[in-house]
């Protein structure tokens, strides 16, 4: 099975003396082609369990499984590469690379890589086709609007053709609309692409892309019952 | 690098501002060692600029052959030792000279050096004007192009001062001065004439200042053992004899040396403070997958090609500012120094850029998700 799993994952962030329980005992499984949101209020431990499923961030007990391999023990090389060859980020907003041009920001991935071929360059070009970016390929981040600059970064978390897709909060610096059409996009690219995906979000409007919510409070996780029929 | 390059071309002011620092530094250190060269040529020149593996010279002379005089004939015993390949006499005899026709003492005097060798004589100076000495009563001397930008001439007559003796200039050669004054080659055989002499000094026509040793691995310990009152000084042994050179030679690699470690700190807290404010952008870079080793990579070679480029420009100024330099002034840029000196800027600006790489190594990927600042 591709996709990704995490087991029984707590992470307690240590503070002088007291010690916070950011997630508590919490498991997921998502498979190739689930596209799942994470909800819940500011300070639950969103950011803390996008951050251990994207392989930033150790967690203090349980174990995250990526395509079948336990990653829980990985160093933090072995986690550099799990990043670049298996996972796709998308982050907030401005964290485009500002002197590359939009086609550059695709392709820098695949350099980290390694190499660039021809092919690379025809499928990052497909992909801002497919996102609705064509004609912009020249253009540098500070001459992008914000909806355009989202939709860069959905691309470049599909540049690697990773497994698993996480998003952190795509649509928190978009009006209403751009911010539908970003998730939309993200929602089609998951389908016709076969990526597992895990969006974190607090736009309860988004939900409806999404064939599963959890909920997150005070760092226990559990699935929304509405959205079950999907 | 792709990565770096790009940068470099997308954010050029901020870039232009370091590498005008590093064009400066180079600049200043080019044209520092230049003038430095310059001095000490200024002072060694007719030995530095000379081909030899040492001078035999009288004991106790300290390696300076203005305090040697020794007996010429040992000359041939000399060429007989271990790895000699060739030898010449020569003397030297600080004097100064004037404008024949000009002993009114208006004119004014150059203080200059006489050196008498043997013609045809591996020290013989090379020609950059005129000719070389040929057979003839007159006393025929070349003289260093320093005594042009005084005003002589070739074809002129000099007058030696004290004796009244006429020296006429045949050609002119370069970069031969001794003690900071210009030299004055003219063959042995009339140097011996002019030397101002004594006549109960029976043996002055066979006493020259050293005898110049050219060749491979020399090994005069026998010879020495036999003969008294002489000693061996290696070419760089003869040079540091020079009087003065040795602390004007510290002087000035003091101050380069003190220049490139300033500005060893000065690029490096610049490359420092780049790289805080990049800090941000490496995390994005580590979010998605980038290693350390690929944005170290990036910034080393952005720091080498910038530097690269800067220290390019700085030859290019300096070689400008040479043309603007008077004749007077003493230059002396070769080009191996300027490699070296290159060399040194570029590997002192890659160094200094890599208090910067243990700062990229403790970048937490986590400050792309927005949440470490
Ligand atoms: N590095 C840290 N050190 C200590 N405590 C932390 C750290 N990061 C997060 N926490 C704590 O863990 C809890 C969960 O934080 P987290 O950032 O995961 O929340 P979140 O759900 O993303 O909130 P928001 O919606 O405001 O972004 C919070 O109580 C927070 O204070
Ligand atoms: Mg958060």
């Amino acid at each position: 099975m591709s996709g990704i799993e995490l087991k029984n994952v707590t992470k307690r962030y240590k503070e002088n003396k007291f010690e916070i329980t950011a997630l508590e005992n919490v498991s997921v499984q998502v498979k190739a082609g689930e596209f799942v949101a994470i909800v819940g209020p500011s300070g639950s431990g969103k950011s803390t369990f996008l951050s251990i499923a994207g392989a930033l961030l150790k967690p203090t007990e349980g174990s995250i499984m990526i395509n079948n391999q336990n990653i829980t023990d990985f160093d933090e090389k072995q986690l550099s590469s799990v990043r670049l060859n298996q996972i796709g980020f998308i982050l907030q907003t401005a964290n485009l690379i500002p002197y590359l041009t939009v086609l550059d920001q695709l392709l820098i991935v695949k350099k980290m890589q390694g190499t660039v071929t021809k092919e690379d360059k025809a499928f990052a070009l497909e992909l801002l086709k497919d996102l609705g970016l064509e004609n912009k390929e020249k253009k540098y981040p500070n001459e992008c609007s914000g909806g355009e600059r989202q939709r860069v970064a959905i691309a470049r978390s599909f540049m690697n053709d990773p497994d698993i897709i996480l998003a952190d909060e795509p649509t928190s610096s978009l009006d209403t609309d751009r911010g539908h059409e970003v998730v939309q996009q993200m929602a089609e690219q998951v389908k016709t692409r076969n990526k597992a995906a895990i969006m974190v979000t607090h736009d309860e409007r988004m939900l409806s892309y999404c064939d599963r919510v959890y909920r997150i409070v005070d760092g226990k996780l559990s699935e929304e019952v509405r959205t079950q029929e999907v | 690098m792709g990565l770096a390059l790009k940068e470099l071309l997308y954010s050029k002011g901020r870039f232009i501002m370091i590498g005008l620092i590093i064009v400066l530094i180079s600049w200043l250190v080019f044209i520092l060692s230049g003038l430095g060269t310059g001095l000490s040529t200024l002072s060694t020149g007719v030995l530095s600029e000379a081909e030899y593996s040492g001078i035999v010279l009288e004991e106790g002379s300290e390696f300076s052959l203005s305090k040697s005089s020794v007996n010429r004939s040992l000359t041939e015993k000399v060429s007989e030792q271990e790895g000699v390949t060739d030898t010449t006499p020569m003397s030297i005899f600080r004097n100064s000279v004037r404008k024949e026709g000009a002993e009114d003492a208006e004119d004014k005097i150059t203080d200059i050096v006489l050196i008498g060798l043997e013609p045809d004589s591996f020290m013989e100076p090379n020609i950059i004007k005129g000719e070389a000495w040929s057979n003839s009563d007159e006393n025929q001397v070349i003289a260093d192009e320093s005594l042009e930008n005084d005003g002589y001439k070739i074809g002129d007559t000099v007058v030696l001062d004290n004796t009244d003796k006429e020296l006429t200039i045949v050609g002119f050669t370069e970069n031969k001065t001794l003690y900071h004054q210009s030299a004055l080659y003219l063959p042995m055989e009339n140097f011996q004439n002019l030397r101002p002499s004594s006549p109960d000094d029976a043996d002055v026509e066979e006493t020259v200042s050293g005898i110049v040793v050219q060749g491979t691995d020399v090994n005069l310990e026998t010879f020495l053992e036999d003969e008294e009152n002489v000693e061996y000084g290696t070419k760089e042994e003869t040079i540091e004899g020079i009087p003065g050179y040795v602390a004007e030679n510290a002087t000035i690699m003091l101050m380069l040396w003190f220049l490139m470690i300033i500005s060893a700190f000065i690029l490096g807290v610049f490359f420092y403070v780049l790289t805080n404010q990049k800090t941000n952008q490496f995390g994005v870079l580590k979010a998605i997958g980038g290693s350390n080793g690929f944005i170290i990579r990036s910034v080393i070679s952005q720091v080498f090609i910038l530097s690269l480029v800067s220290i390019l420009v700085g030859i290019g100024l300096t070689y400008l500012t040479v043309l603007a330099l008077p004749e007077s002034m003493p230059f002396y840029l070769e080009s191996n120094m300027v490699i070296i000196y290159s060399l040194v800027l570029l590997a002192i600006s890659v160094l200094s850029s890599l208090f910067s790489v243990a700062k990229i190594t403790k970048i937490d990927p986590l400050t792309a998700l927005g949440r470490a600042e």
